[in-house]
Parts: C-alpha cells; sequence; structure tokens
C-alpha cells in the first residue's frame, strides 16, 4: 500500500478547500464521498508534490498506475470481470480529483477505464473480458485507444488503417496518431476496416508487425505518453476482434463515456485554477492593498464562482442521466464542450490574475491551461461538439457538404 | 542436510481501537456564544494519532491473526470515523452516545470506553496519545487505570514480528513488550497509513455499527465556555543591510529556524 500523510502533519500550503458554491456534493451518496476523499487525500500526497517533475521529464509515473490499480477507481462504472461497479456519478467525481491535480493523469484513467476496458466489457466475448478486464482494473495491463489517424481526426469514419480476414488470423495495416498511453500499454484497441466496415481488434504489445513510438515535444499534456500506433502486415489470431460491435458506433459508444468523464475532470482543473487565484489576489499586494480588493479582480473571481457552479451542476445532472439511462449523446457534447471552455478560459484568467508569477511552474495554473487546450480538442473538438448540437437542434448535419 | 524452521509464535489478538471524530485540524474554528461552533467546522476527521493506532492494530492482526473493533465515543456524525476503518478492513463497529452527552468530562468518557472495551472482549486497547482538538493526553492513561491495565504511553513504532512496542527514552529509544490487558498509546509513527480502496469502502457501507449506551454518572468538571486563541501579533518587518545580523540572531534564537 502506498503511503498517505496525516493530515495533522500536512502543510498550510497543502490546504485545498474545493469550491462548491451550492453544495453540490452533499448530493452525493456516502460511498461517492468517500471515493472522493480517497483520490483527493492520493492526488494531495503523490501527485502534487511530484507532477511538474513528471511534466518536465514528459513521462507518466508508473507509480501512479499501480496506485490507481490500488485504490481500485480503473474503469469505474464497469462492474463484474473485477472492475469497480460504482455508479458513474462516482465515475465523474474520481475524474474530477484526478484532474485537479493533472488534466494528463485523469488522461490514463479515462483511456484506461472508458475507452480500453469499456469496449471489452460491452463488445468482447466471453473469453476476452475474463482474460483483460481483471488485470485492467487492477493497472497490471494498460491499454490505449487506437482511433485518430493522421489525415483523419474529426472525421475517423473515414480512416484507412484495415484489416484483413486470412483465415486463421487477421491481417491490420495502417497508422493510428495522437494515441494515449501507445508506448506504455500492453494492449490496443484499434478501429480498422473490414471489408469496409469499422470493427475493433484488441492488438497487444510484441505482436508481430507492431510498434507504438512516442510523439515528442508537446507543450501540453507533459505528464501523458502519447504515440503513433503502426501496423505493418501486423498478424493477430482470430480471436481477438471484438464480436459485439460494428461500425462507428462501436468508437462513438466508448467515447461517450469518456467525454461524460472530461466534462467532469475539466471542474477538477478548473478548481484547482480558481483556488490558487482565489489565494494569491487576497496575498498579492498592488498599490498597497490586496489586488482582491479591486472591482476588476473581484469580477473575474465572481465569474469563475458562476460558471464553476454552473458546470457542477450539469455534470451532476448528467451523471444522474447516466446512472438512470435517461441521456441522449448529444447531453453529453454539451456538458464537455461547456465544462472543457469554461475550464480553459478560467485557466486563462487566473493566469493573468497571477501577473509574471503566473508563469511559473511553482503555480499550478499555466500547467493546466497548456493541458486544457489539449482537452479541448481532443474527444471532439469544441466545435465539432457545436455542431452535433446545430445537427440535433435542427436536424440538417453540417459536418459535410457531401451527401 | 537439515532445514531449519523457525517463526514466532504469537497469539490472536482481540484489539479494541479508540477513533475520535475531530474537526480537519487544517479546518478554521469560529466560537459562536462561547462555544466552538460545530455548524461552521466544514469537515471532520479521526483524530491523526488515532490513525497510527489503528494502523498499528491492522498490521498486528495481519502478523498475529485476531479481530479489532473500532470504537467511537460521539454523536450520529461520528459514524464516519467507524466507516472509514471499515473501509480499511474493520468489521466490529461500536459507537457509543447518549442524551445530553456534549459536556462529559474525561472520567465519564473514560468510563463510557471502558464498559465498550469490556463488551468487546479486547485484551488490547490501542489509541492515539492524545485526540487533536483537545489534546488532553488523558484517555489511553485512564481507560488503562480503570481497566487495572497495564500502559504504555507515546508509541512511536511497533514491530509486528516481535509484538514489541518502542517509545522514547531518555537513552533515545526503548523497546518493550507488554502482557494482555494493556492499553498503549500512539504518536506518529513511522508507517505509512494506509488508503482504502473501492472495494474496502464498498464493504464498508453493508458494515453495521452496534450503538450503545453507558450509565456515565455526573459529571465532575464544570465548562464555562470556549474562547478562541490570541490573535498573533502583526509581523515585524526589517529594512535595510544594517538590520541582517539583529535577522539572523532572531531567526536563529527566537524562530529557531536557521
Ligand atoms: C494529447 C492528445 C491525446 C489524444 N489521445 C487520443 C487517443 O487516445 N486516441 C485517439 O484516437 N485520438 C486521440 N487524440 C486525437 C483527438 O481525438 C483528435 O486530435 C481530435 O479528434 C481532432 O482531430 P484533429 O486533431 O485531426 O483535428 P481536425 O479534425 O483536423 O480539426 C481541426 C480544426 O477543424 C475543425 N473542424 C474539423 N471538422 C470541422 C467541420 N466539419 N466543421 C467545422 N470545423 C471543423 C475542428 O473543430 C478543429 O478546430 C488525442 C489528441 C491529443 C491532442
Amino acid at each position: 500500500m502506498s503511503q498517505t500523510s496525516c493530515r495533522l502533519f500536512k502543510g498550510e500550503d497543502m490546504v485545498y478547500e474545493a469550491l462548491d458554491f451550492y453544495d453540490v456534493d452533499s448530493q452525493l451518496s456516502e460511498e461517492e464521498i468517500m471515493v472522493r476523499d480517497m483520490v483527493r487525500d492520493w492526488v494531495d500526497a503523490e501527485v502534487l508534490p511530484k507532477i511538474e517533475h513528471a511534466c518536465r521529464d514528459g513521462v507518466f509515473p508508473d507509480e501512479w498506475r499501480v496506485a490507481l490499480g490500488e485504490m481500485g477507481v480503473l474503469g469505474a462504472p464497469l462492474d463484474g470481470y473485477g472492475c469497480p461497479g460504482l455508479s458513474y456519478v462516482a465515475y465523474g467525481v474520481i475524474c474530477r480529483e484526478l484532474e485537479r491535480g493533472d488534466s494528463g493523469l485523469r488522461s490514463f484513467a479515462s483511456v484506461q477505464g472508458s475507452l480500453a476496458m469499456y469496449p471489452i466489457w460491452d463488445f468482447g466475448s466471453e473469453e476476452q473480458k475474463n482474460k483483460y478486464l481483471p488485470k485492467m482494473a487492477s493497472g497490471d495491463l494498460i491499454g490505449c485507444f487506437g482511433l485518430t489517424e493522421p489525415d483523419y481526426g474529426s472525421n475517423p469514419g473515414g480512416m484507412i488503417t484495415k484489416a484483413e480476414d486470412k483465415g486463421d488470423h487477421y491481417i491490420l495495416n495502417g497508422a493510428k496518431m495522437w494515441i494515449t498511453n501507445g508506448t506504455i500499454s500492453d494492449l490496443a484497441i484499434v478501429w480498422a476496416k473490414l471489408d469496409g466496415v469499422i470493427r475493433g481488434f484488441i492488438v497487444e504489445t510484441g505482436d508481430e508487425g507492431y510498434s507504438a513510438p512516442e510523439m515528442k515535444g508537446k507543450h501540453s499534456l507533459k505528464a501523458s505518453v502519447t504515440s503513433e500506433l503502426v501496423f505493418q502486415d501486423c498478424k493477430i489470431p482470430k480471436d481477438r476482434i471484438l464480436p459485439g460491435v460494428k461500425g462507428l458506433k462501436g468508437p462513438f459508444s466508448c467515447l461517450n463515456n469518456a467525454r461524460y468523464g472530461i466534462s467532469w475532470g475539466a471542474l477538477g482543473a478548473a478548481q484547482a485554477c480558481f483556488h490558487s487565484a482565489k489565494e494569491y489576489t487576497l496575498s498579492r499586494i498592488q498599490f498597497d492593498v490586496p489586488i482582491a480588493s479591486y472591482q476588476l479582480i473581484q469580477n473575474k473571481l465572481a465569474w469563475m464562482l458562476r460558471e464553476i457552479t454552473k458546470g457542477q451542476l450539469l455534470a451532476l445532472e448528467l451523471g444522474k442521466k447516466k446512472d438512470d439511462g435517461s441521456w441522449i449523446p448529444e447531453h453529453i457534447s454539451l456538458a464537455k464542450m461547456n465544462n472543457v471552455d469554461i475550464a480553459l478560459e478560467i485557466a486563462r484568467m487566473a493566469r493573468d490574475m497571477h501577473g509574471a508569477n503566473g508563469i511559473l511552474d511553482e503555480y499550478c495554473i499555466m500547467r493546466h491551461m497548456a493541458n486544457l487546450e489539449s482537452v479541448k480538442t481532443y474527444e471532439g473538438t469544441h466545435d465539432i461538439h457545436n455542431l452535433i448540437l446545430g445537427r440535433h437542434i435542427t436536424g440538417i448535419q453540417s459536418f459535410t457538404r457531401s451527401e | 542436510m537439515f532445514i531449519e524452521v523457525s517463526f514466532v509464535a504469537l497469539n490472536m489478538v482481540e484489539i479494541a481501537v479508540l477513533l475520535k471524530q475531530v474537526p480537519d485540524t487544517n479546518a478554521k474554528i469560529a466560537i459562536l456564544g462561547g462555544r466552538v461552533d460545530e455548524s461552521a467546522v466544514t469537515s471532520w476527521v479521526t483524530s491523526p494519532y488515532d490513525e497510527y493506532a489503528l494502523e498499528a492494530a491492522l498490521q498486528h492482526i495481519e502478523a498475529a491473526g485476531g479481530s479489532i473493533t473500532a470504537i467511537t465515543l460521539g454523536p450520529d456524525r461520528a459514524d464516519k470515523v467507524l466507516k472509514d476503518a471499515a473501509a480499511l478492513g474493520v468489521t466490529k463497529l461500536v459507537r457509543i452516545w447518549g442524551d445530553g452527552w456534549e459536556d462529559l468530562d474525561s472520567n465519564q468518557v473514560q468510563f463510557a470506553l471502558v464498559d465498550a472495551v469490556r463488551a468487546s472482549g479486547a485484551e488490547l486497547v490501542y489509541c492515539g496519545k492524545q485526540s487533536a482538538d483537545r489534546n488532553q493526553g488523558s484517555t489511553g492513561p485512564g481507560v488503562a487505570e480503570m481497566l487495572g491495565a497495564a500502559c504504555v504511553v507515546e508509541v512511536s513504532e511497533f514491530d509486528a514480528s516481535s509484538s514489541s512496542y518502542v517509545r522514547p527514552a531518555s537513552s533515545g529509544s526503548e523497546k518493550v513488550t507488554v502482557s494482555s490487558p494493556a492499553v498503549i498509546t500512539f504518536s506518529k509513527t513511522e508507517s505509512d497509513l494506509r488508503r482504502p480502496n473501492v472495494r474496502g469502502i464498498m464493504m464498508s457501507k453493508k458494515a453495521q455499527i452496534d450503538l450503545v449506551s453507558s450509565d456515565v454518572g455526573s459529571s465532575q468538571v464544570n465548562f464555562n465556555g470556549d474562547s478562541s486563541p490570541a490573535e498573533k501579533p502583526p509581523g515585524k518587518t526589517f529594512q535595510g543591510s544594517d538590520c541582517i545580523p539583529e535577522v539572523v540572531g532572531l531567526l536563529r534564537d527566537e524562530a529557531k529556524v536557521l
């Protein structure tokens, strides 16, 4: 078991009071609160002291994988096969607490749970579930999700990667790009066209013709590993196809879950930025008084409070819908888009309010700000979610001019 | 050739761990009408030294076998410390409370705890050396006195392999073993506190809490009211290089940070 620091012995600077203006967390169950506190304490003790180093070195610390597995939060809302079996609300809370630490950490958990475990859990064979899920829940096996390609991002349906049925095995050819966890993963859920139809395949590290070189040079999500996946006549056994799904529904089902988690996660980053902005502006003296006493600063803090509070209500309401099954994908688009948008704006505003100090890694804000730029783009860009909502309102798709 | 098998024969132990719920040690404490305003406390936690006592108890039964009863004295909200203990694997949970118990004195608290300890059948009692709110440090020794048990205080290390305890002494530290019944009070130990996990949290949901009460008699100590600590004096400001020696002197001799 990993260590935790005792509250009595925590330094003052480690006190984190989560902004919760409407006391939204009072609607959580006892169990959800215990899970929240477990993750929050872990982030305080193990993530925050190490995150800047991880970012500078561009690594995802392996001990975080171990701890997430030990805490038992991976694949949170899935049940059976050694999975936690928590509510979707609990999953959201976990994402929020992780992303208060860093979006890269939350990305790791989102990809593992929603993008790699979920498709096996929903579309996999009994054998596949038994083989992979218990070890993925414990963090012993890491998964990644290969959908995006160099030439197909917002339009994954056009993907080129293809699979061929060779009788007793499949051959995969093509390349994926921007794949979170790629290089450190033990298995990849790869979406490829088999006879023109998108299917999911499980590719294991070590499969002939498969490699996952890391992409370097990111200014964002530095503590998260991003990779290419390359398939050159990659040979995989027949039992690695996900039998339960065909077409874009497969990857989109996964994305629905991950996007839902992001709608909570972004609030964690926003709360961290708000917290830092509040503390800083109360203590920073300019023109003889704390800058927090100026109306312009208070206006900004009030705007942050307002947007975070709305975002929290949105996330919780969506979580309840996920739990009772009354959600539609457009609900998720709205929450992902809104909450990431306000989080990024809050991070930028907080950066400004910290003045020059705002660019230092002593404060979390510039890191969150840079991270959130990725979060805005992945899992459906901000504007793609606008188009999804536009189609919902008008009944007219505006993604493409053809058709 | 022969194989030497050596093992330490340990007896199964029954341990009662006393856990107190206190305001989060980082929380701001407000006084309202001469009393700590409990409604203003945003977060309640298990008193930190008690967490080390619980950790030692968990290590003890992992090594020796046996079971733990977690006991708390407090109102409804104190169930939380028991649930937190349950999430770490404690299965027997007891909360003691009675009407009008807001102002029990330490003797009364110890009476009630002793009743619960006796009922649990525990031969060892583990608790923190003092609580983080009142800091009296009277509970462990008081309970030991009433139980007629041995008492070892301010233990800073528990050695599971030999069931011995290390505590500070004039020589540096001393290591003791103790025969039961005994009460051990813990300070911060070297042990990392274990973290709960989701499985434990799910189990704790099912855990039953026994609510009991005791006849604790009447209080001998009259409570006259809480008050806040004195305001910190304002910080001193020094300007110019002339005062460097003075500042260094103050940092060394008064602040003792150099
Ligand atoms: C750090 C990071 C990690 C990632 N991890 C993964 C992963 O694990 N797995 C995975 O499969 N992918 C991953 N991605 C890829 C991500 O999902 C894509 O980047 C995203 O879908 C956008 O695709 P694109 O980058 O090709 O941008 P494009 O699709 O080229 O979009 C560029 C711009 O054009 C706009 N645009 C596109 N189409 C339209 C339209 N029809 N109308 C109006 N505007 C439009 C977009 O909104 C955007 O502003 C990751 C990306 C990043 C940055």
